[in-house]
């Protein structure tokens, strides 16, 4: 740093350096384009009065810089600068494993979320019926409900409507709810490989809460009249006996190893000698009883 | 030396000699090619400007703060709209990111002015004229109301409204012709930001080195040589369409307003691009510097920074959803919208690395940047919604889509200047801002703003449409607005807290020194304010933080940089 300040003032004695020459003339052609246009909106005389600027700003400019540019000579003045850190200590991060994220070595087929879906289906059956006998005397009310809202004809169905059998609410029941028990699985297992610890927290009590407390703030916006109907507890314990189920389905299932843990040139599938086992038909042999 | 007369203090002769001396200072200003004062011209327009169109925005909140008010007409209250729209996008948020980076970006790169130095001047005067006579409009002619003719279009200025049967007087024309030549010189100014730094760099100063701001200002000048060529084409057609009788945009007689509506939107959606993007350049250089640690991810910041440039030009017409295009046109735009979140969420996430484990310390530019991060997740958020076709359906022209804009233009870009100018306001004048007035600025602007535009978004969805003179006490709006002017006013309060801050301190200010900020880039290498000639001698560098290198020689970055 104090090599900067030496060379800061060792080059001002009579030190002089060249810089474009000061004009006038940009200003001049910039209020002649601009009086140019104004007299669109205000009379002739300005537009004529712009053009003659625009001329002379164009003279003026090719003036400066033909056939030389000129230059204006601004003498180098001395002026301490100081470049020092008043901060001597520096730290700088040693890179180690712990810096980098990590994955994990193994975890559960994506597959298994599929089948931990249809398993907390069937479950969650269970509880949403029991509701529907307790509070509302009918295993068709949760049923109806899920079905009729799927198709929204039921706008000003009564509560006893709702509660008897509707064969074609039963099977938009029965088809939004499997296809939407898989597509959930399936979203469970794709996510098990970022929390691969423990499928049944996740599954079972993570998900449910989120996903009731997120379905509870937005189903009066999204369906208002579904949003009435749905008694948010029973709910919320049918989510947590799906998502139970299914990490307990999860987590009977064989864990299988991730390619984390492989070199980056064999996840691309690129067979290189060296890093991976050669094909039995290809390459030299590798050791004595292939020979 | 021996025979010099000295005038005593308080004669003619003095007078005169003083006289003489500031004519000289002022022509000195007049005809500088210097990219430092012409920064400076390009700044303090700029700040002129925010505080014009601070007081037509106040205006507009006194006259919404109650039901059934009168306290503008319905023809000022249309003009003031405009005037604030266009005031802000083109006068201050153009005219403020190319003035600092004509200030900064020679100096940040080791060079001794811009590539082009005189179509620097004629940029700058061209933009500045350009905004004098779109202000003259308001005394330039009696107008159809007795106000004036300045344009009162809106500053999307949609077709067929601004053509002459529904707009007969010149408040269109003013609109238009000012636009174009400050567009003119918004032209030069991006082509001489991307010549400086890309043939201008000191020795050592690869692409790789180059601090984020200056590639931020070189992407934005990309675009804005994009953007603005089909908006003052558009412009020029509105022109013919008005004097000389083309009908463009002439519906009945075989034009297309949408097709208005493309060229508008094809410029309006990057524009904001091209006004944020020089703020994330700002965030870039203020947050290691404040959080003590190299910034992270440089390589995937400069990518962010093209890939938002270059999807920002694929998204112009999901503010036309409502128009009635088609499902593939409706999806491609959403799909299109979509895109943005990722770069733009690389370099949410890399400032958040940044600024993980750093030693942080909450200087007032330190302040405007950490409220930036969040108030632009939120205005990222908000565009997320208004980019799904249906969403936008229910809250298109309503208040939700200007609390939107304000919470990206306003809590967003503005915050990034106001950092800006806390940061390197001891570079342009060798003097410190105070901290304490920063601070009541700070903490002002930031209760108004959450105030004023988190309530915006309510009153929106309660229905209430953009642009509107007046309401209906019954419609349930009234408390809402009325907070919403308030929170106006506390913003009001904390800019003038600001303008007193730059004049109190520019007399009366602590010195600052070269370096106040123990800073890593090269502009903190020079004395505060710098000579006319920026560097002695020519810099070398040898890593993207210059100064770090001069100040830890043992520990240089050109050791780790790869």
């Amino acid at each position: 740093m104090a090599e900067t300040i030496d060379r800061e003032t060792e080059h001002a004695q009579d030190r002089r350096i060249q810089l474009p020459a000061p004009t006038a003339w940009p200003i001049v052609l910039a209020f002649g384009c601009t009086l140019a246009a104004a007299g669109l909106v205000t009379s002739a005389g300005f537009s004529i009065l712009g053009g003659v600027l625009m001329f002379a700003g164009c003279v003026g400019w090719i003036r400066q810089v033909l056939p030389h540019e000129q230059h204006e000579a601004v003498p180098v003045t001395a002026r301490a600068v100081t470049i020092a850190s008043r901060r001597a200590l520096v730290e700088r991060i040693r890179l180690g494993p712990e810096h980098r994220a990590h994955f994990p070595v193994e975890t559960y087929p994506v597959t298994s979320g599929i089948k931990g879906g249809i398993a907390g289906g069937f479950a969650m059956i269970v509880p949403a019926l029991t509701y529907g006998l307790i509070k509302q005397h009918s295993i068709w009310y949760p049923v109806n409900l899920l079905g009729g809202a799927g198709v929204a004809v039921w706008t000003n169905s009564t509560p006893a409507q709702i509660a008897t059998f509707h064969w074609t609410w039963l099977l938009i029941a029965i088809l939004i709810h499997s296809v939407t028990c898989v597509l959930i699985g399936l979203l469970y297992g794709a996510m098990l490989p970022m929390l691969p610890r423990h499928p049944v927290v996740l599954g079972g009590i993570l998900a449910p809460v989120l996903w009731t407390g997120i379905l509870h703030s937005f189903m009066g916006v999204i369906n208002p009249i579904l949003a009435d109907h749905i008694d948010w507890g029973w709910f919320l314990v049918s989510q947590v006996v799906y998502g139970v189920t299914a990490g307990i389905v999860v987590s009977r299932q064989e864990r299988i190893p991730t390619s984390q843990s492989l070199p980056f040139i064999e996840r691309l599938g690129i067979e290189a000698p060296g890093l991976m086992d050669s094909r039995p038909d290809a390459g030299p042999p590798r050791n004595k009883e292939e020979r | 030396m021996a025979d010099r007369t000295l005038p005593i203090p308080g004669s003619l002769d003095a007078t005169r000699l003083r006289d003489a001396a500031l004519l000289e200072w002022l022509h000195s200003w007049v005809v500088t090619v210097d990219h430092k004062k012409l920064g400076i011209l390009y700044v303090l327009y700029a700040v002129f400007f925010l505080l014009v169109a601070g007081t037509e925005a106040m205006c507009i909140r006194i006259q919404l703060v109650v039901p059934n008010n009168h306290f503008l007409s319905p023809e000022l209250f249309n003009e003031f709209f405009t005037m604030h729209g266009t005031t802000m996008v083109f006068l201050v948020g153009m005219t403020i990111i190319f003035g600092i980076g004509n200030y900064l970006v020679p100096l940040m790169i080791g060079a001794r002015d811009m590539a082009f130095p005189r179509l620097n001047a004629f940029s700058f005067w061209l933009s500045a004229s350009g905004g004098l006579f779109l202000y003259f409009s308001f005394i330039g002619g009696f107008g159809l109301y007795g106000m004036g003719s300045a344009p009162d279009i809106t500053w999307w200025a949609y077709a067929p409204l601004t053509e002459k049967p529904f707009t007969p007087g010149h408040n269109t024309d003013y609109w238009a012709l000012s636009l174009i030549v400050m567009g003119f010189g918004t032209l030069g100014a991006a082509i001489n930001t991307i010549a400086t730094a890309f043939s201008m760099r000191c020795k050592g100063m690869t692409l790789m080195r180059m601090p984020l701001f200056v590639w931020l200002m070189v992407v934005t000048s990309g675009l804005t040589l994009i953007t603005i060529t089909p908006l003052t084409a558009a412009q020029i057609m509105l022109v013919i369409d008005r004097y000389l009788g083309a009908h463009f945009f002439d519906a009945q007689a075989g034009g297309a307003p949408i097709v208005w509506m493309h060229f508008f939107w094809i410029f309006g959606h990057p524009e904001v691009y091209v006004l944020i993007l020089p703020a994330f350049g700002i965030a870039s250089e203020v947050i290691p510097v404040f959080s003590r640690k190299a910034i992270f991810g440089y390589p995937a910041m400069v990518a962010a920074s093209v890939g938002i440039a270059f999807v920002s030009t694929t998204v112009w017409a999901h503010h036309m959803f409502t128009v009635g295009m088609t499902s593939v046109g409706n999806t491609f735009f959403v799909l299109s919208t979509m895109m943005v979140g990722i770069p733009t969420g690389i370099k949410i996430f890399n400032w958040i690395a940044t600024m993980w484990g750093g030693k942080i310390r909450f200087a007032t530019p330190m302040l405007f940047c950490t409220a930036f991060l969040f108030q632009f997740l939120c205005a990222g958020l908000t565009g997320i919604m208004l980019g799904v076709a249906p969403w936008n359906w229910q809250l298109h022209n309503s208040y939700f889509v200007i609390a939107h804009f304000h919470y990206t233009l306003t809590g967003s870009f503005l915050f990034c200047i106001f950092a800006a100018f806390y940061y390197w306001y001891p570079k342009v004048t060798g003097r410190m801002l105070s901290e304490k007035l920063g601070k009541w600025h700070f903490w002002l602007f930031f209760i108004g703003f959450h105030l004023t535009f988190d309530t915006m978004h309510f009153v929106g969805m309660l229905g209430m449409p953009r642009s509107i003179y007046t309401y209906e006490a019954d419609r349930g709006w009234s408390t809402l607005n009325f907070w919403i002017s308030m929170g106006g006013l506390i913003q009001a309060i904390a800019v003038l807290i600001f303008a007193w801050n730059l004049i109190r301190s520019y007399l009366d200010g602590k010195e600052a020194g070269n370096d106040p900020w123990d800073a890593w880039t090269l502009e903190w290498s020079v004395p505060s304010p710098p000579p006319a000639y920026n560097f002695a001698d020519d810099p070398v560098v040898r890593s993207r933080r210059p100064l770090w290198d001069l100040k830890h020689p043992d520990d240089p970055d050109w050791k780790y940089e790869q």
